[in-house]
């Protein structure tokens, strides 16, 4: 009898939460969607650009989101592509993240865009000299992926939905494309083909969607701190990082709210991945502000002083990305590992960091005038700009929460040796 | 410089006359094609330091000419205290867009909305450009400027009734369509060049100090100040080739 009560107990605590959390999120996206209006109506008169500051808060949301999405999908890799079963619990989790981090990716720079109804120029012309030419069509072809991987993955227990008679069966039956086949030769046939796009994916996602990204700043030779070939692969490490992190932050909440048992080994072991991660991300962004001062380049050094000195600097530098992005979470990790809940809140603020990091990648460079004379800048969001990162970010965790509670993310079983192989537990 | 071409020339008609792949014929043909054909006009600017007063006269008569909106300045004078009191002087560097040989913006610009035209002049087709703004980031000068659609209809009746035809094109009223939302930049008034006009900054320059012309032609006086030993051009190591020179 009292197990029952405690289980009744748990399922009201989750349906009462489930209604504030929702209502939290319709909050922001409600937030969002004022934010749009004005957007769409005046246009980026309601930004803080400015001629001297063209890029900012959308940008930098747009590389952050690009980033948690290559992450995400490069540790999924590591369970479709190397077989790494220990982490195999949160495979369709992180290709799910990933999808949702590219859309929102998609949605900022869409935003970004002085004439949005003209956004399909990217596809339809093409210039071939054009990093970001290239990127649009890259980010096409890995969501296309992405997509396709997700479905592989999860296409049996799709069929198995499917079987039931409510909300979950019918979307189980419409993803599911039509297909009925739970023989274990289309599951062997599933795991080949998610191999062999994951195998494809890998350099697509590196190379093309976050070092692309990076690149894109990299090659602008007129902003002297960008501009080293460092920086893409700075993009790619600080993408593992705020990807790991980010899956852990999921797992760990999803589990606690369903219910369910956290796999402490397994987000141990994540965890030491994300500190790892982070550690060779600063020690590339040393170097990277090593090239910098030793370049004694005005434009360089200016941004230095900016980065490390500037208004905003203690903030978004000293607290955000260093305090709260590095030493805290490290710190968290070498102390507190027997705890999951440490973790967790290593891994939200790692998420959370990435943010500041993206942010002074974006602005700094930017704040000083290309050539003595002409006025420095000054940018810190607007409103608007707030209002509408909110509400993006908003329905980006809807997404998240309809689907891992409409669609089979967690295993129904453990993923088979890939190749094959015999199964090995229960 | 001339002579540099006629070299290449030669030593181009040599290559082909020894090669023995037997397309002498149509090597020749295309030799003769490429002399007969008239050299186009490559126009550059010359901005004399020594003859700028720092009046700002360029800026206000582009604006006027180019009906820029607020924020949008195609043409500025960077003015830069050097040297520590007593000797101190003032440098007057005005700066349109250098339409450069080899523009940065360019390169960038992922619907090719900014292309280069043969006549030297970096141009934006306002109908295709998306507006972000990658190619701001891009110039090394500072010269482009994003129209975020304010207008002067406070200090200026009637400012919103007429665009200028810029790159010849007529663009009617200023409404929420392109340019608002899009980068500009300055253009060498190419609408003004069409008819046989100097852009207006050079026009109603008080010193006398810009020139334009035909690089093409060596005759010409913008050849003969680019070739005479004090000209310079801003930022040569960002390899961006500017046709706007400067005299020391
Ligand atoms: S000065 Fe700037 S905008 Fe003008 S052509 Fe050069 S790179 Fe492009
Ligand atoms: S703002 Fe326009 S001209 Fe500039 S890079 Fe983007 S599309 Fe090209």
């Amino acid at each position: 009898m009292p197990s029952k009560t405690i289980a009744q107990n748990i399922t009201t605590l989750v349906k009462s939460n489930r209604v504030i959390w929702y209502g939290f999120l319709l909050v922001l996206m409600l937030v969002g969607v004022y934010g749009l209006s004005m957007r769409v109506q005046t246009g980026l008169i309601s930004t803080n650009l400015t001629s001297n500051v063209p890029w900012g808060a959308w940008v930098a949301f747009y590389i952050y989101f690009v980033g948690l999405s290559a992450g995400a999908f490069l540790l999924s890799s590591l369970i479709f592509v190397f077989g790494m079963e220990k982490y195999e619990k949160i495979g369709r989790e992180a290709l799910l993240a990933a999808i949702l981090s590219m859309v929102l990716a998609m949605m900022f720079i869409s935003l970004d865009l002085g004439r949005m109804e003209k956004f399909w120029h990217s596809l339809v012309y093409f210039n071939p000299f054009s990093v970001l030419s290239y990127e649009v069509r890259f980010y096409g072809l890995y969501v296309l992926i992405l997509i396709t991987e997700l479905y592989l993955s999860m296409r049996q227990d799709l069929i198995k939905n499917a079987q039931r008679n409510d909300l979950k069966g019918k979307i189980a039956k419409i993803c599911s494309l039509g297909s009925t086949d739970l023989s274990k030769q289309s599951e062997e046939r599933d795991h080949k083909w998610l191999k062999i796009l994951g195998s494809i994916g890998i350099p697509i996602a590196i190379f093309g969607v976050h070092g692309g990204t990076g690149a894109l700043f990299a090659v602008v030779k007129a902003q002297h701190y960008w501009n080293s070939a460092i920086f893409p692969v700075i993009f790619v490490v600080s993408a593992l990082v705020s990807g790991t992190a980010l899956l852990i932050t999921f797992y760990i909440i999803r589990q606690k709210v369903m219910g369910g048992q956290v796999d402490k080994t397994m987000v141990q072991s994540l965890a030491g991945l994300m500190i790892g991660f982070l550690i060779v991300d600063i020690g590339l962004q040393f170097y990277e502000y090593l090239i910098s001062a030793y370049s004694l380049d005005h434009h360089a050094l200016d941004t230095l002083a900016i980065l490390f000195g500037g208004k905003f600097s203690l903030i978004s530098f000293w607290l955000g990305q260093t305090f709260i992005g590095a030493v805290v979470p490290i710190f968290l990790y070498f102390k507190f590992r027997e705890s999951v809940n440490a973790l967790l809140i290593g891994a939200i603020m790692v998420v959370f960091g990435i943010v500041a990091v993206r942010f002074n990648i974006v602005v700094p460079p930017l704040l000083i005038p290309q050539l003595g004379g002409l006025t420095g800048g000054y940018y810190f969001p607007s409103s608007v700009e707030w209002m509408t990162s909110v509400g993006v970010i908003g329905f980006g965790l809807l997404l998240y929460s309809l689907s891992v509670s409409i669609l089979p993310v967690d295993l129904s079983s453990p993923i088979e040796k890939i190749g094959g192989g015999v199964k090995d537990n229960g | 410089m001339v002579k540099e071409n006629i070299k290449e020339k030669i030593s181009r008609r040599d290559f082909f006359k020894s090669s023995s792949f037997g397309a002498k014929a149509w090597a020749a043909e295309l030799l003769a094609e490429d002399e007969a054909r008239p050299k186009e006009t490559k126009w550059a600017m010359v901005i004399d330091l020594q003859k700028c007063i720092g009046c700002d006269t360029c800026t206000v008569s582009c604006k006027a000419e180019n009906r820029t909106p607020p924020g949008v300045t195609y043409n500025v004078v960077l003015k830069e205290k050097v040297g520590t009191f007593p000797n101190v002087t003032k440098i007057n560097t005005p700066r349109p867009c250098m339409q450069c040989d080899q523009p940065a913006c360019k390169q960038v610009c992922p619907v090719k909305a900014t292309y280069k035209m043969k006549n030297g002049i970096v141009a934006i087709d306002y109908n295709r450009c998306i507006g972000c703004r990658y190619c701001m980031v891009a110039c090394p000068y500072g010269a482009r400027y994003f129209d975020f659609g304010e207008n002067y209809e406070q200090e200026m009746l009637g400012y919103n009734s007429y665009q200028t035809n810029e790159y010849g094109v007529e663009k009617g009223e200023r409404k929420k369509k392109a340019p608002v939302g899009i980068v500009r930049k300055c253009h060498f008034c190419f609408h003004r060049l069409q008819r046989g006009e100097e852009p207006a900054c050079v026009e109603t320059c008080l010193g006398d100090a810009r020139y334009i012309g035909d690089l093409n032609n060596p005759d010409s006086i913008v050849s003969k100040l680019v070739h005479s030993g004090r000209a310079v051009r801003l930022k040569e190591n960002m390899a961006t080739e500017p046709r706007v020179y400067y005299l020391k």
